[in-house]
């Protein structure tokens, strides 16, 4: 039930979302959500490398406005975790299965645990794996929703972190 | 008269009670009437408020001073006067405003005093455009807020809150694993912020600067690059998307530099970035490209720096780094920042023989994590094969066309591996997975791309003097700190002699463009060496007076390293070679060449290489011959060293003491 409300938020909000950007305004953009890695033949093209391109086709220009970004062009804070867990996924999932990592323990900062914690956060991940990540096709939003739930099973992390807030938003 | 009394109270009741009426009346027109007038006095207050600045913004000559020129990007014309690089008209707030910075700052002026109220409903006031603008004439004019209304700006607040910067980091991404022509490298900042501080770096936003291209053939690419037919555009992301970008997909390591700036100058490049996100430049793949808009916006921020215009020919992004480091005082501290594989090859690195071996062969997938051949390994070993595998995983996951939403690296193998414990966990002293071994030299420390070259020698027939330049960018003989080891990319070699007994001045060879990439075996990726070149060189096989020939080739082959970090690199290519001049019969000859060769560094500074060769051929002018080639290299400080050449063609040879210098 909790995702399906997700996904009809989700989508009345990239419904009703529109662009407030308009010509003259400054600033770089955001268009984050729009981001694909890979696409365009990339590193096998040469001339693209050195000039700099091989990104360029999906420009964060001024006037992409996405449902994650704010009309000043930067991540609402409300989606800051969900963006962060999409778009660095493969990072996360495998340094949960180590245990540490960056990736890992800066998700944890986003959940507001504690420096001292985030071994423990990571520890925890790496516990829980097979429920946390229970087959192929689990999606970084269904990640982030249970790793709310063994938080605020844990000893140390329910006290210390604040893990509520993904579901409201 | 008692009765008069009433009467003439109420008369004068009904008298006074009009004569405050009229007062009342009379003072609401007045303050009407006033009202008027003060509004009336204000706009010509505010009317001459503004003339009387921008006189004194005039007497002062504020157009000409620096701070100026670099928010609006002006640089000089070769024929004198000014213009901006800008090519977005609404940069300007006047007409003339790319070419004339006194006209631009006049208008810049009258736009702050512009009410909303003229505004369309969706603009921005010019104050919240223009913020840098806007605060750097304020500091230099005073601003008087009874005759200029001070605009609040909202979304800049909000942006420059969220941001909220206490330092920034100048990054540097550099080359890939064996591609010769991303040595150039990128750079790019990120703005550290306050809620960041610490371990957080990756939700730093960064911004840069970079071509918005509107073709994929490479060739068209290449030139509308170098002619700057393409835009580009400042842009701001989150800095994990850059890392996942070139650390992950492209594999490429990020040396990350931080800056000294203080808040305030931290602050004014913020708001100048604000103002260049709304407009767009020509991007030139050599001089206006990213790492010169960088610099340009560090200037920005401190006008005492001056970096971007020290560069003559092209701005590479190595040597902006350079120029950064040179700065007193500017960089606080240097991270590396390991690309995926840099760290799989570390892990490598760090495995025994036998773990390796079975490593590969799990790459290969003849090796599951349930094999007895794995599993009966010890856990820290299994720990380590794992996490050097899903590195490996990761990065081939990330070269796919595209990418879902589901878990890209195997389940299996991520299961396995969280069964395990953590490696460091099993070993009380530190584990040689700890250390930081960089698989790519900072760029700083590595030889200037332009190279002057001053030789002297002999031929069979005479001796002769040599003098050559060359803008870019790195040879494979030349020290190899801060480049890629493995590759060579020569561009506008020009070299020419004077031959000292016959008296003549020749062109020796120009080469257009030269790159070799060597690709030593790797069994996880196996790729072919490749190389070509494009250039006139003189036919050393012949007699004919040092005489032309315009020439190309193109070869395919093999190399080999026998460690990561072995000082030897065994090689050999086959390559089709087409050779025209009028000096040739047909004047042509087109065939082929074999050569095998060694490299060999035996310090730093001291590295030779030998090869053979047989080239043969088979159309126009007919012929078939033996090459030798010995090197040696001796570098005597960063930017300076000496070469020891011996060439022989057929029965010709030369012999070369050279001396060269970068900058």
């Amino acid at each position: 039930m909790k995702k399906f409300s997700l996904i009809v938020m989700g989508t009345v909000l990239f419904f009703l979302y529109t662009p407030v950007f308009a010509a003259g305004y400054g600033a770089a953009g955001c268009g984050l959500g729009s981001i694909v890695f890979g696409s365009g033949s990339g590193p096998k093209q040469i001339f693209a490398a050195t000039t700099n391109g091989t990104f360029g086709s999906q420009t964060f220009g001024i006037s992409s406005g996405t449902s994650n970004c704010g009309d000043h062009g930067l991540i609402n804070l409300s989606k800051e975790r969900e963006v962060f867990a999409q778009q660095n996924y493969t990072s996360l999932v495998k340094e949960m299965a180590q245990g540490e990592g960056e990736s890992l323990y800066t998700l944890a900062s986003l959940y507001q645990c504690p420096a001292e914690t985030h071994q423990a956060f990571g520890t925890m991940t790496q516990d829980k794996f097979d429920r946390l990540v229970a087959n192929a096709q689990t999606t970084s939003t269904e990640l982030l929703t249970l790793i709310e739930d063994e938080m605020a099973s844990h000893p140390k992390l329910a006290s210390s972190c604040d893990y509520v807030l993904t579901a409201s938003n | 008269m008692r009765a008069d009394l009433p009467a003439s109270l109420f008369l004068l009741t009904v008298f006074s009670l009009t004569f405050i009426r009229n007062i009342v009346l009379l003072f609401v027109v007045f303050l009407l009437f006033s009202g008027f007038v003060n509004a009336q006095d204000k706009v010509n207050n505010a009317g001459n408020y503004l003339l009387e600045r921008q006189q004194y913004a005039k007497q002062e000559k504020l157009s000409e001073q620096r701070s100026w020129h670099l928010l609006l990007k002006y640089g000089k014309k070769t024929l004198g006067g000014v213009v901006s690089e800008a090519d977005g008209l609404q940069f300007f707030n006047s007409p003339q405003g790319k070419t004339n910075p006194e006209e631009e700052l006049a208008a810049t002026l009258a736009s702050f005093f512009v009410p909303m109220s003229d505004l369309a409903e969706d603009e921005e006031h010019p104050q919240c455009r223009f913020p840098a603008r806007f605060k750097w004439l304020n500091q230099e004019l005073n601003f008087d807020p009874r005759y200029l209304e001070i605009q609040e700006c909202d979304r800049l607040a909000r942006w420059v809150e969220a941001l909220d910067p206490v330092g920034v980091t100048l990054v540097f991404a550099s080359y890939f694993l064996n591609n010769p022509a991303s040595m150039f490298g990128h750079t790019l900042i990120r703005i550290d912020s306050r809620r960041n501080e610490g371990e957080r770096k990756l939700l730093d936003y960064g911004a840069n600067y970079a071509a918005i291209p509107d073709t994929e053939n490479a060739l068209l690419y290449a030139l509308k690059g170098l002619m700057g037919f393409f835009e580009g555009r400042f842009e701001i992301f989150p800095y994990y998307t850059k890392v996942q970008e070139y650390n992950n997909w492209e594999s490429r390591d990020l040396w990350e530099y931080e800056l000294d700036f203080t808040e305030d100058q931290l602050n004014t490049m913020l708001l100048h970035l604000w103002e260049l996100g709304g407009t767009h430049f020509d991007y030139y793949y050599f001089q206006e490209n990213c790492s010169y808009h960088i610099l340009s916006l560090l200037e920005t921020a401190n006008p005492e720096l001056q970096m971007k215009d020290q560069f003559f020919f092209s701005v590479i992004p190595s040597d902006t780094v350079k120029i950064v480091m040179e700065q007193e005082n500017l960089v606080k501290q240097i991270v590396y920042r390991p690309a995926v594989l840099s760290q799989m090859n570390h892990k490598r690195l760090a495995m025994t023989d036998e773990d390796r071996q079975i490593f590969h062969q799990m790459v290969k997938g003849k090796v599951m994590p349930e094999d007895p051949v794995f599993s009966g390994l010890p856990e820290q070993s299994r720990a380590l094969i794992l996490n050097a595998y899903m590195d490996y995983l990761q990065y081939q996951s990330m070269q796919k066309e595209e990418i879902a939403q589901e878990v890209q690296i195997p389940h299996s193998i991520l299961l396995a591996r969280s069964r395990l414990q953590n490696v460091r966990d099993e070993s009380d002293e530190p584990d040689q997975v700890d250390q930081v071994i960089h698989f790519s030299s900072s760029p700083e420390q590595g030889h200037g791309a332009d190279r002057a070259r001053f030789g002297m020698g002999f031929n069979q027939n005479e001796p002769f003097l040599e003098l050559a330049y060359r803008p870019a960018y790195h040879d494979l003989m030349a020290k190899d700190v801060g480049y890629d080891k493995d590759s060579e990319i020569i561009f506008l070699d020009f070299k020419t002699r004077y031959y000292l007994e016959s008296e003549r001045l020749r062109l020796d060879r120009a080469r257009i463009l030269a790159i070799t990439a060597m690709n030593p075996y790797d069994p996880l990726f196996v790729k072919p060496s490749w190389r070509m070149a494009l250039e006139i060189d003189t036919l050393r096989d012949r007699d004919c007076n040092y005489c032309n020939s315009y020439k190309s080739n193109f070869g395919s082959g093999i190399s080999y390293r026998p460690e990561y970090f072995s000082p030897l690199l065994l090689f050999s290519f086959i390559d089709v070679k087409t050779e025209f001049s009028g000096h040739l019969k047909h004047d042509y000859r087109f065939g082929g060449d074999v050569e095998i060769g060694a490299f060999y560094d035996f310090t730093e500074d001291w590295k030779v290489k030998v090869a053979g060769g047989y080239q043969a051929f088979v159309l126009g002018d007919t012929k078939d011959f033996f090459t030798t080639n010995f090197e040696a290299r001796h570098s005597l400080s960063q930017n300076l060293d000496l070469r020891l050449e011996y060439n022989r063609f057929d029965e010709n040879y030369e012999a070369i003491l050279a001396v060269n210098f970068y900058f």
